[in-house]
Parts: structure tokens; C-alpha cells; sequence
């Protein structure tokens, strides 16, 4: 249709639309009744989110108030009424110091889920930036690369977990095949200064300065190689955090690389005829145009990593249990979810849950509020 | 002659330095391509490793000496998985589950979607809210009294929402849902709605126009959205095991925890690992070009 003939039909239609204040005026069940078939459209999803989400959160936000466990499960909402006390509990253990080993399990999941969000965003956002940038170049086979990024998206993510547990496995595992066949390679004196740095990188993911952590039992190790236990202690961290990367790299990629495609071609030949090189085209071309959908993926991710069964998922195949992964891997979800369960404690453990949904909340509110101005540019 | 010589001020000098960055510019692309092909194929890697771990020997796959290209290919190990955590059942369980959850939840996604953009409704706002709002409650905290609710609807009316196909249907359709509605909202709102009008003028009613006419102009926003759907709930594991059901993911957790005991086989789990990711890897690679413009659209604009 012709743009003109389109824009005439706009105006015309805006100009015989009732006026506002007139509809402002009418009354609500008028209103109410006139939409009544928007209320038909919606009415199955209503059905079903009120079904799956409402009734059992408005449940589970009284179950936090209540003293609900294994000897009281039965009579469920008639449970003894405990008021706030779950919650004075997990904070007042948290931040004095004095809680028991649940609480303390769970202060340290937190903290482990904070690092583990965070290395996983600055490093999924990193190469996927990185990705998007090599992928949108004119190169041979580019469709068929651009396909092979996505691959690791239809990887279940338990499978994601069985096919990283394949590659830690400290007999026979990818990643010490490799690392073994690379160190019989390289002369005595730089392969220890390799595995000083390896260790450095493995045992330190959640300190600012790694050194102070050294263990002065790799030592030992340095002068003979040997295959390294990628699964426990401190080195599971990293293993957790490299399988979440690869299972999480192709959705900021594909997004960074649809936005990358709609930047105007023409500004970058402008700036290169101001005598802009290629550093500053990035900074101040393509960077400002990534940034807003850079935001939403972190949010994206934020709510994902954080809540989301992905990484409960990855790490439970990954170790191949669902109890307890070791005070460097539990992650918050995990945790939660076991100490619910095996210790049946139903009420502390909606508690602890509506906790992390403020906390998430909080993270959330305070990200948007950081870069609001880019959202709203947008 | 010599006013032709004079009058031609050609800078032969620059020639080389133009011809030496085009030579240059060329190199530097060539080593960018090598840079993400290696970056392609180190992401593939995983994938590469378990397809060839699903041909080894029991045992080979834990033995260091042992090459990572087995020199024996053994193919046994899909039908021994196959028999030995009863698959095919489990298989088509999971089939059935995830295909009606799609078709259900983008339907009614679509619905709401398309009411979300044709109409002000007095608490549409309100309405998008929750539907996001949703978005951000934690499983851990509702799935105690989700559990507890289906279990007293199955003792009270007898409809039988745990440890049955219809009880986890319900339960994803109302989990993919709100997400798919905001993906379809924008689709629908990008559709000029004079052609519903018109049918509209010519006596049909609201559903037609939906049904016939939206429905079919918003294609690639359904079909991405059915392939996220469905994508995830292939995915889906944790809710799945809690109510009961025997799909894919929760046969397969039985198998890694170990449950009948047994060491671990893990030649057998990554023949699992594999015919579990065929079918949505196919419907991904087919319908591909849908999922990422219907996934990107909302974004790039």
C-alpha cells in the first residue's frame, strides 16, 4: 500500500476515535462491559497463571509466616503461626554471625551464587560481544558459523551438565587430557610457572587477590604434573562457571548480533572520513547502539542465574547428585530446595526463598536504575 | 606537450601506501576468520566429544591411555540405554507432554497477546504486570503448595493432576505462558488492524478476525514462540520429577543418580545424552530463521 495512502487511513482513524474525556467520563462497568471479549481473549491464561503462580505463592508467602515441618505438614495451613520468626532467623543469623549450619549453608550459597551470576555474565557477555562482532564481518561460510554458535542452545541443560562431567573427569577427562599432553610439551621451568598460574586462576575465582588463598599444597604438584581433580574443592567453581558459559554464550551472541546488524552502515563511513580509527568507531558508534539490549541481557541473565533451574540443572548432572555440592558449588536454588526437603523444613524454607526473590528484586531495581537512561533511549 | 606534463598533478606516490592497507586490511580479516573459526570449533568441542563418547567401550571413556577417537566404534550402546531405562516409553511420555503444552500454551498466549494489543481494557496494565511479575517468583518458593494444591484438586474432584500427563500439561502451560504472552504482544501490535476491521465490517465476528486473519500475519512470531516453548519444556526437569510424571529428563536423572545402585555406565549416559538432544536439535536447525527473527524482533526495535 502506498506509505501516503497508509498515513491518510492513520488520521482518519485517529480522527474518529471517540475523544478521551469523554470516555474518561464513562462509566467503568460500561467500559468493563464494552471490552468484555478482551476478557474472553484473556481468560485462559488468566485461569492458568492463577492456577500455577498465584494461589501457590499467596499459599507459600503465609507458609513463610508459619511453623511448618514434617510433624505439622498435615494440617498445612493450620500449622502453628510463628509470625516473622523464620526471617529474623536466616537475617539475624546472617548478619550477626550466629546462625546454625543451615543458615550458615546458606549465607555461603549466596555468596557463591553472587559470583557465580556475575563471572558468568561478564563472561558470556564478553565473548558473545566478541562472537557477534568476528560473525557480522563478510566471511566464507558465514551462515553455516552463524548456525554453529547457536548449537549449544539446544543442549538440555542436564545434558549440558553429563557432557561437562565427561570433559572434568579426572581420569580420562577432555580437560586433563589436555592439559597433560600440553604440559609434556613445554619446557621444566615455564610449566611451572603455567601451573602457578593455572592454580592461581582455579583456587581464586571469588577472591579479589587470589594470592592470598595459596595453597601450599600445590607446591607439590608444580614439579610433576598430575591430573587435576576439576570437580572438588575450589577448581569445581571454575568447572561449574565454564559449563553455565558455554550453555548460556548463544543468547546475548544472537541478540548482540541482530542489534549489530541494524547499526546504519552509513555512520561508520562518516566517522572514518572524520579520521575516526577502528578503536574509537567501536566506542563511540557500535558500543552506544549495543548497550541497551547489553542491560536487558544482564537482566535476563540476572533472573536466570540467579532462579532459574539452568544452573540447578548443570550442576546437579554435573556432580551427579542433588545433595550437598561442597561449600564452593552450592549454589542458592540448590541449597533452598535441599534444605526443604531433606530437613522438611517447609516453612524456613519459603522464607529463605521470598528472600532471594527481594534480593533479586533489589539487584534488579538497582540495575535499572543504574541504566535507566539507556532503557529509556531505547 | 609540456602544459599536458604540467597540468596533470597525478600523486603516483600515494599508490603503494593505499595498495599496502588494502593488502593489510585483507590479512588482518583473514586472521580475524581463522580467530572465530577456532572459537567456533572450540565451542563445538563438547559437543563433538560426547557424540564420540557414545561409541566407546565400557570403561574407555575413564581410561586415560585409551584414545579420545575410539579405534573400535561400538555401536551397542544405543540399544542397551534403550532397553536398559526403558526409553521408548519414556520418549514418547515426553513427546506427548511437551507437544500439547506447546500447542495449548501458545494458543492461549496468543489469545492474550492479541487482547493485550487490540484492546484498552480497563487493568490492562495490571494485567502485563503480573504477567511479568510472574516471571521473577522463584520456583523453590511455590512448589511446596503448587504440589499441595494438585494433590487436594486430585483428592476433592478426582481430576488427576499429579503423577499424570494432564497434571504437568497444566502445570507448563501455566509456566510458559506469561513469557510467550510478551514475546506475542509485540507481534500482534506490529499487525496493521485494518484488515481485521474490514472482516469485521463484513460480519465477522472478533474470534474469525483472530482466528483467521491475525493469527495467520503473526506466523513467525507463533512459530518462534512455540519453539521456545517447546525448547524449554523439553528442558524441564525439576517440576517434572516433584509431580511424578516419567518424561525424558526425569528417566534420565534416575539413570545419572545411580538409582538401581549400579556404577556408573558412562558410555550408556552419553548415548542418552545424545538421542536426547536430536529432536530439538532438528527443529531447531529447520525452523532456525523463524526462531531468531520472531526472537530478536521485540529487541532490535
Amino acid at each position: 500500500m502506498d506509505s501516503r495512502l497508509m498515513s491518510l487511513t492513520k488520521t482518519l482513524q485517529q480522527s474518529m476515535k471517540p475523544k478521551a474525556p469523554r470516555e474518561r467520563r464513562r462509566n467503568i462497568f460500561r467500559r468493563i462491559f464494552q471490552h468484555r471479549m478482551a476478557y474472553v481473549f484473556i481468560l485462559p491464561a488468566v485461569l492458568a497463571m492463577l492456577l500455577i503462580h498465584i494461589i501457590p505463592t499467596v499459599q507459600a508467602l503465609y507458609m513463610s509466616l508459619l511453623d511448618l515441618n514434617v510433624r505439622t505438614l498435615l494440617q498445612y495451613l493450620r500449622a502453628p503461626f510463628v509470625g516473622f520468626a523464620h526471617y529474623e532467623k536466616i537475617i539475624g543469623g546472617i548478619v550477626l554471625g550466629t546462625g546454625d549450619a543451615n543458615i550458615k549453608g546458606l549465607f555461603q550459597a549466596l555468596i557463591n551464587s553472587f559470583w557465580f551470576c556475575l563471572w558468568l555474565q561478564i563472561g558470556t557477555l564478553g565473548i558473545g560481544l566478541i562472537l557477534a562482532l568476528l560473525l557480522n564481518r563478510k566471511f566464507w561460510g558465514r551462515g553455516l558459523a552463524r548456525t554453529l554458535v547457536l548449537l549449544p542452545w539446544v543442549v538440555p541443560t542436564f545434558v549440558v551438565g553429563i557432557v561437562f562431567q565427561f570433559i572434568w573427569l579426572q581420569r580420562g577427562g577432555l580437560a586433563n587430557r589436555f592439559y597433560l599432553d600440553f604440559m609434556t610439551m613445554v619446557p621444566d621451568g615455564f610449566q611451572t610457572f603455567l601451573h602457578t598460574i593455572l592454580t592461581w586462576l582455579l583456587t581464586g575465582m571469588d577472591k579479589i587477590f587470589w594470592f592470598w588463598e595459596f595453597n601450599p599444597k600445590t607446591i607439590a604438584w608444580l614439579l610433576n604434573p598430575k591430573p587435576i581433580s576439576w570437580l572438588i574443592g575450589p577448581n569445581a567453581r571454575t568447572a561449574l562457571i565454564i559449563a553455565g558459559m558455554w550453555s548460556g554464550l548463544p543468547f546475548p551472541t544472537v541478540m548482540l548480533l541482530a542489534n549489530l546488524q541494524v547499526i546504519p552502515q552509513d555512520l561508520y563511513e562518516a566517522a572514518s572520513v572524520d579520521g575516526a580509527n577502528g578503536w574509537q568507531r567501536f566506542r563511540y558508534i557500535t558500543l552506544p547502539y549495543l548497550k541497551p539490549i547489553m542491560v536487558i541481557t544482564t537482566m535476563f541473565g540476572i533472573i536466570y542465574n540467579f532462579f532459574g533451574f539452568g544452573p540447578y540443572n548443570i550442576a546437579t548432572s554435573m556432580f551427579n547428585t542433588a545433595l550437598d555440592l561442597g561449600k564452593h558449588v552450592n549454589l542458592l536454588l540448590i541449597v533452598i530446595v535441599r534444605q526443604t526437603f531433606n530437613n522438611q523444613l517447609y516453612g524456613y524454607g519459603a522464607a529463605a526463598s521470598v528472600l532471594m526473590t527481594l534480593i533479586a528484586l533489589v539487584a534488579i531495581g538497582l540495575f535499572y536504575w543504574l541504566f535507566r537512561s539507556s532503557m529509556i533511549s531505547e | 606537450m609540456a602544459t599536458v606534463q604540467t597540468s596533470m598533478p597525478l600523486k603516483p606516490t600515494r599508490y603503494p601506501s593505499i595498495r599496502a592497507a588494502k593488502i593489510r586490511s585483507v590479512i588482518v580479516n583473514r586472521l580475524l576468520d581463522l580467530l572465530l573459526w577456532v572459537i567456533v570449533f572450540i565451542i563445538l568441542i563438547p559437543i563433538f566429544y560426547i557424540i564420540l563418547a557414545s561409541f566407546k567401550g565400557r570403561g574407555e571413556i575413564t581410561n586415560p591411555t585409551a584414545p579420545v577417537i575410539p579405534e573400535v566404534w561400538n555401536f551397542k550402546n544405543y540399544p542397551e540405554m534403550w532397553r536398559q531405562i526403558k526409553f521408548g516409553p519414556l520418549f514418547v511420555n515426553s513427546i506427548i507432554v511437551v507437544g500439547s503444552t506447546t500447542l495449548v500454551a501458545t494458543f492461549f498466549a496468543a489469545l492474550a497477546g492479541y487482547a493485550l494489543a487490540r484492546f484498552r481494557f480497563p487493568g490492562a496494565d495490571a494485567y502485563s504486570l503480573a504477567v511479568l511479575g510472574t516471571q521473577i517468583i522463584p520456583g523453590s518458593l511455590f512448589f511446596i503448595p503448587l504440589y499441595l494444591t494438585f494433590l487436594w484438586i486430585k483428592n476433592t474432584f478426582g481430576i488427576p493432576m499429579v503423577g499424570s500427563n494432564f497434571g504437568v500439561i497444566c502445570l507448563y502451560v501455566g509456566f510458559f505462558t506469561p513469557i510467550s504472552i510478551w514475546i506475542l504482544r509485540g507481534f500482534f501490535a506490529n499487525l496493521p488492524p485494518d484488515l481485521e476491521e474490514q472482516a469485521m465490517v463484513d460480519g465477522a465476528t472478533r474470534f474469525t478476525a483472530f482466528w483467521r486473519i491475525s493469527l495467520p500475519l503473526a506466523g513467525p512470531g507463533i512459530a518462534s514462540t512455540a519453539i521456545y516453548i517447546f525448547m524449554t519444556a523439553w528442558n524441564e526437569l525439576f517440576f517434572g520429577y516433584t509431580l511424578g510424571v516419567k518424561t525424558v529428563p526425569v528417566g534420565i536423572r534416575q539413570f545419572v543418580f545411580g538409582a538401581s545402585g549400579t556404577q556408573l555406565r558412562y558410555d550408556l549416559m552419553a548415548a542418552a545424552s545424545v538421542v536426547i538432544t536430536i529432536p530439538i536439535a532438528v527443529m531447531f536447525l529447520l525452523l532456525q530463521k523463524q526462531f531468531i527473527s520472531g526472537l530478536t524482533a521485540g529487541a532490535v526495535k
